[in-house]
């Protein structure tokens, strides 16, 4: 089939590195990278949701790991990558209904939705760290 | 996803409105359970209240994260792999949702 796209002249999309970095960009290449993130996050969801449902002798050490600070790092990339998608997503929508799609107001929602998620997924773990 | 463009659009927007909520209450549970113990994680999710939204959460969850990862593959992956990826991809969508939802069962029952 490649020579099928040879002949009709079909571009594949231009990947990551020919971009010049503006933080519309970041925002357009972090949502998918989230997004493709938050499809391991969704199996790790389950696989802790089948721990549980297996009882304490599966679901202890899984816990376990998850209070460990390779397990705090992975939690906090979860909960970051959940805050960046969906502000982000919200971004989308606001753009679907034909809404601040200009330049400058791009740029200033790319920024508030990096920052937004950050602060935020600092906050909800570091409280969840603290709670222990 | 030939001839079936919007109508994939739109499935994929419906279920992030869906998703925005369910999120709202998972980080909200997260925090709220941060730490608890087996029993009172079971607790939570035997309740109407934590298993309803945990397997809407796992099953649109799902079904978004299969319409976004097939954007990827038909941006990235040539014309010949592309079937087996995405059949790949359902595969994975379908076996985790399956995973949660039997295991929120089992907890509910």
């Amino acid at each position: 089939m490649a020579s099928d796209r040879a002949s009709s002249n079909r571009p594949l999309s231009p990947h990551l590195q020919i971009w010049r970095w503006t933080p519309t960009m970041a925002a357009s290449i972090s949502h998918r990278a989230t997004g493709a993130a938050l499809y391991a996050g969704t199996i790790l969801l389950s696989i802790w949701v089948f721990a549980l449902a297996q009882g304490e002798s599966v679901y202890a050490p899984i816990a376990g790991f998850i209070g460990s600070p390779v397990g705090v790092l992975i939690l906090f990339g979860y909960v970051w990558a959940l805050l960046f998608h969906t502000l982000n997503g919200l971004r989308h929508l606001y753009w679907d209904m034909g809404r601040g799609f200009d330049i400058e107001n791009a740029r200033r929602s790319a920024w508030l939705v990096f920052l937004a998620s950050l602060v935020l997924a600092i906050v909800i773990v570091a409280s969840g760290v603290s709670a222990r | 996803m030939t001839h079936k463009g919007t109508a994939t659009f739109i499935a994929q927007r419906a279920s992030a409105v869906a998703l925005l909520f369910l999120v709202i209450w998972f980080l909200w549970g997260l925090s709220a359970h941060a730490g608890a113990g087996h029993e009172e994680m079971r607790l939570w999710l035997s309740a109407p209240t934590g298993w309803a939204p945990m397997g809407l959460l796992i099953a649109v969850g799902a079904f978004h994260m299969r319409i976004g990862l097939n954007e990827i593959i038909d941006d990235y992956i040539d014309s010949g792999m592309r079937g087996v990826f995405k059949l790949l991809n359902l595969f994975a969508a379908v076996g985790a949702a399956a995973i949660g939802l039997g295991s929120l069962y089992l907890i509910a029952a």
